[in-house]
């Protein structure tokens, strides 16, 4: 009797822990949810939290348990693994963040089950099922040849273009599932890819698909035997190909090089830019003054720059799937324009706004440390700007004194423009000499750091005015001619080392010597 | 070992070593193991402070006389005796080689960035006008503290949090917002001990409220990215995402009374 | 120790299992799995309707009000496409018959108490072909479990991204001249398709547990055949003007006759596809079979 008693005591001893700890793991998934998710992703999991109106793509809507990012077949629920992989690593190129070192591994879990909860569609006793995707093969010419072909053959240039930028012709009216536009993703640009950088995750998107999106599933075109997993594996290996190998570094100066009796390049065909590889710079969205812009399109720029001493040309480049204003992308823009919050005034989505690009920087170079507001300047230190517009041939020099306060000079202009739209991306050089007359131009000095800034507008994208996109300041560095110092102050500097030093041991051995 | 460490050559030698290695590494890396944020000393102050250590040394080994000739043996040995014509000629290659790198560094041109220095916490004004009104910053307190339910400010607080400062600061306060990459400097990391943690809420207001156009000089108003949130936002909206910052990322602000015995 | 840590596993997965089943109302085992043994079974099974006490409903769609101007396709990106179609292609969302009736009026039996519990014969593949970059045809019925055999004869790119709401869609690719096959496991009315690359190409598929469906012809004209008799609810569903129902009552060997009418002015109707989905109900879906 005594026995059966003790038993049944530490049984009831023990469920009491394991009850509370079933119910914490519960809980550890809601309150997770409502601390980190909620805001977003609404209380209730239908994406429609507070701030959804601030993005696009918007907050998944766990109800409809769609899932982009999945190794499971098109249309099948994510398996635990996919869940947690899409909460550690984030959504890149979106605002949702990789929570990786930001949760703890038990509330990740315990979020993962809490998702499945707002939907209908996860059964208890099913586990959903891994594709199987071979292995990859290894790349080579022939492969990146052979996933070019494919990647014609099966027509992805359709909405991704023939370059890869986003801008075939479907792109204009793509929308996901929940009618909110959706951009066919730049395949240059690897280090935003939704779902991960590498050619297995290229890999894994082509496969399953990305659901609720308009990329679909091409298992269905394997297992019908037009194309092999090889030749699908080539297609991932192109597509990886298109991106540079490193994500680019983030460097502060843009070097303009410098080219002795030559003229500077002032087409974009030039040869000679591809004799350097250019520096990216990031570029997001204006957020500072109103009206906001929650929604660039130009998410980065790469620069080059050369000079022969008389002259500099400044090569902008980035991508940007049409050359605007283009009726063909009106819908998209009204879409875009309606969509995104908050709604500080702007561009209302009627008419048409052009693609600009303006580069900034001071107008008088710096003392020190201090330049001007990297925002359009300020009254005590005002900006030098060149702007240049999709829509006119020229561009203007012109300046700021604070956002709101640009002019630009209609005559006398000393710089020269030639902007060029292919295969989704913009090429605009602008030439100028290094010295003018104009006392509100800045002059370059070769050797100096000068501050240098980035604003990019996509017109059929909503863009104009204050709404675009920006960079914070950087620098643009002329290369000097090799001073003569270079040649002769180490030689000098030596010979005189050794001399004193001859001197000095001759010295002491004299003195040793009389000592002696 | 230990007879060249007593020696005076070996322990100036040993000085200076361990001058170099505070300096350069030290500096940049011990205050952070405390909490405290830090950074790399360019070589300009290393040059400058490891000149003050060497005139240090040199005043201490030519204060005795005997130790000043102890000091200057062993070089006075390697100039003259025989035996050591080796090192000598060694040594003649090696400083005239050292001399002419150093030279070539000096005047060959620079193409890297100018470093920028700023103060992260520059010190408040006394006081500052909000929306037209003087606010005192000295002794001010959230408001909201002391009134109504924080739950309901942290609410509130969260919305506009997400609204308005999560694109930078990020959804988990660790200043990695999805804009984060944009600006240089970066966003703050509430997370890190070394911001809100630190601070009085007042002084976050005075940040906030008047956002990077507010700042003193020296805290390089013209980089910073913050905007002036009293554009935007009402005194009552700041002090919740005040109190959602606090709450949300686990700290306590900094009160009056430590800022006093600081 | 290690057999009391065992205890308090086995514990742990007895307390966590019978959370689970409260907490989600239990394991339901009526899922995809049971309806496609179902289906099986039915494959075999006789049409459960005695065809000599069975009648008909036949009918047709009118439209009142003129007819909206039908926007034109611009296909001259696609010219393989464009080539197939004599004329400017159209959009087909409202399509008026030159007699005046509505086309594309999906027409079905929404409720019966005579069809109740009736186990139907799963009806062979229905076509959906991609054709001169439309979807024909553009409204269709099926049977829960029925083969879709969805054909591409352009031979040029198509995805077919279907979006029910009760049930998973799939969003599959169509390079090139080639058929795949897909079926749906719940009754839905109705369920959207489009085509991403072709931004004007949308379908509509419903999906029900009878054979009882119609879509109206260029002649306005349904019918549906062979019913027991009793009294019916007839619903008829248009993607711009919504739905509109209708009792009918069916006698042997008789033949009702019903008339549907929309009208120009019902163009902000509420258009219902699928059910609304109930974020707090997690129960399986297929339970409504």
């Amino acid at each position: 009797m005594d026995t059966i008693r003790i038993m049944l005591l530490v049984l009831t001893v023990m469920t009491i822990p394991l009850r509370l700890d079933a119910l914490q793991e519960d809980d550890l998934g809601k309150v997770t949810y409502d601390r980190w998710c909620s805001e977003c992703h609404g209380v209730d999991g239908s994406g429609n939290g507070s701030a959804a109106g601030f993005m696009l793509p918007r907050p998944r809507n766990f109800t409809l348990a769609q899932y982009q990012i999945r190794t499971t077949a098109s249309g099948d629920l994510p398996t635990d693994q996919n869940m947690l992989d899409a909460i550690n690593n984030g959504a890149p190129g979106t605002a949702m963040p990789a929570w990786d070192d930001l949760l703890s591994e038990p509330e990740k879990q315990a979020l993962v089950q809490y998702l499945k909860t707002f939907s209908r569609f996860f059964p208890d006793d099913e586990v959903p099922q891994s594709l199987d995707f071979g292995g990859s093969t290894r790349t080579s010419e022939e492969v990146v040849a052979e996933g070019r072909r494919q990647y014609e053959a099966i027509e992805c240039w359709k909405c991704h273009g023939d370059q890869g930028r986003g801008d075939g012709e479907s792109s204009p009216t793509l929308v996901d599932d929940t009618g909110f536009p959706a951009a066919a993703a730049d395949l240059t640009e690897n280090w935003f890819f939704n779902g991960g950088d590498d050619v297995e995750d290229i890999y894994r998107a082509i496969r399953t698909g990305l659901d609720g999106t308009p990329m679909p599933n091409f298992s269905d075109v394997l297992d019908a035997g037009v194309i092999t997993e090889e030749e699908l594996w080539a297609v991932a290996h192109y597509v990886r190909s298109l991106s540079p190998e490193e994500v680019p570094g983030i460097s502060e100066v843009v070097q303009a090089r410098l080219i002795e009796d030559l003229d500077v390049p002032r087409s974009v065909a030039d040869e000679i830019w591809n004799e350097t590889e250019g520096v990216y710079i990031p570029l997001v969205g204006q957020i500072i003054v109103q009206p906001r812009w929650f929604n660039p399109r130009v998410d980065g720029v790469w620069v080059k720059a050369f000079h022969n001493g008389e002259d500099i040309s400044v090569m902008v480049r980035w991508s940007d799937p049409n050359n605007s204003p283009d009726q063909a992308w009106s819908d998209w823009k009204s879409q875009v324009v309606t969509t995104m919050e908050p709604k500080e005034g702007g561009d209302t989505g009627i008419g048409a706004s052009p693609d600009q690009l303006v580069v900034q920087f001071p107008m008088q170079m710096p003392e020190g440390m201090e330049r001007p507001y990297f925002l359009k300047g300020d009254s005590r230190r005002p900006v030098y700007l060149w702007e240049w517009k999709s829509d006119r041939q020229t561009a203007l020099e012109g300046e700021a004194r604070g956002v709101g306060t640009e002019s630009f000079q209609a005559e006398g202009q000393d710089l020269s423009v030639e902007g060029v739209h292919k295969d989704g991306q913009w090429q605009v050089v602008f030439t100028r000499p290094l010295l003018t007359e104009d006392e509100n131009d800045l002059d370059f000095i070769t050797g100096e750091a000068i501050p240098m800034s980035f604003f990019a507008w996509d017109g059929d994208n909503g863009e104009s005015g204050n709404q675009g996109a920006l960079s914070s300041w950087y620098f643009l560095m002329l290369e000097e001619a090799t001073p003569t110092a270079v040649y002769v102050a180490p030689p000098l500097a030596m010979l005189l080392a050794g001399a004193l030093g001859l001197l000095m041991v001759r010295n002491a051995q004299k003195r040793e010597k009389e000592n002696i | 070992m230990s007879k060249h460490l007593r020696h005076p050559l070996g322990r100036a030698v040993l000085v200076l070593l361990g001058a170099y290695v505070l300096i350069e590494f030290g500096i940049a890396y011990l205050p952070p193991l405390f909490g405290i944020p830090s950074g790399p000393v360019p070589d300009t102050v290393l040059f400058q402070y490891l000149g003050t250590v060497v005139v240090g040394i040199l005043i201490w080994v030519s204060d005795n006389e005997t130790r000043w000739s102890e000091f200057k043996a062993p070089l006075h040995k390697v100039m003259v005796e025989p035996e050591k014509k080796r090192a000598r000629l060694a040594l003649a290659v090696i400083i005239p080689a050292l001399v002419g790198l150093m030279t070539f560094n000096q005047v060959k041109p620079s193409m890297a960035a100018p470093a920028t220095l700023r103060s992260i916490h520059p010190a408040p004004p006394g006081q500052i006008d909000f929306k037209g009104e003087t606010m005192e910053l000295a002794g001010l307190e959230n408001p909201l503290r002391a009134t109504g339910s924080m739950e309901e400010h942290y609410e509130s607080g969260r919305e506009i949090y997400v609204k308005n400062c999560m694109a930078c600061h990020g959804d988990g306060l660790a200043g990695r917002g999805h804009y984060a990459l944009g600006f240089n400097p970066g966003p703050a990391s509430f997370q890190d001990v070394g911001t809100i943690a630190q601070l009085t809420e007042s002084y976050v207001f005075w940040r906030v409220a008047k956002g990077g156009p507010g700042l003193p000089n020296e805290g390089a108003p013209w980089n910073s990215a913050m905007p002036s949130w009293e554009d935007f936002l009402t005194e009552e909206e700041i002090w919740s995402v005040i109190i959602f910052m606090y709450e949300q990322a686990g700290h306590e602000p900094r009160t009056w009374e430590e800022e006093g015995e600081h | 120790m290690l057999v009391l840590k065992k205890i308090e596993k086995l514990a742990a997965f007895t307390l966590v299992g019978s959370l689970l089943m409260v907490g989600c109302g239990g394991a339901d085992s009526s899922d995809s799995a049971g309806s496609s043994s179902a289906a099986s079974e039915a494959t075999a099974m006789e049409n459960p309707v005695d065809p000599s006490t069975a009648g008909n409903i036949v009918g047709s769609v009118a439209f009142e009000g003129s007819a909206p101007a039908m926007d034109a396709i611009d296909m001259s990106g696609e010219s393989v496409c464009a080539n197939k179609h004599s004329g400017t292609p159209m959009v087909q969302t409202v399509v008026v018959n030159d007699n005046g009736t509505l086309s594309n009026v999906f027409v079905y039996v929404k409720e019966g108490s005579a069809i109740d519990g009736m186990q139907f014969p799963t009806p062979s593949a229905a076509l959906l072909d991609q054709d001169g970059c439309v979807y024909s045809p553009h409204v269709m019925g099926v049977m829960v479990d029925q083969e879709i055999t969805i054909r591409n004869s352009d031979g040029l790119l198509h995805n077919i991204n279907a979006t029910p709401t009760e049930q998973r869609g799939f969003n599959s690719s169509q390079p090139v001249t080639m058929e795949t096959s897909q079926d749906f496991g719940t009754p839905e009315v109705m369920i959207p398709l489009r085509c991403d690359v072709h931004g004007w190409m949308t379908a509509y598929i419903g999906v029900l547990t009878h054979p009882y469906h119609s879509v109206s012809d260029g002649s306005g004209d349904f019918s549906l055949s062979t019913l027991p008799e009793g009294d019916y609810v007839v619903e008829a569903w248009h993607e711009q003007y919504g739905t509109q129902s209708q009792t009918v009552t069916v006698t042997a060997g008789g033949t009702a006759d019903v008339t549907f009418t929309f009208s120009a002015d019902m163009a902000n109707a509420v258009v219902p596809m699928g059910t609304p989905v109930d974020l707090h109900d997690h129960s399986l879906v297929t339970d409504q079979q």
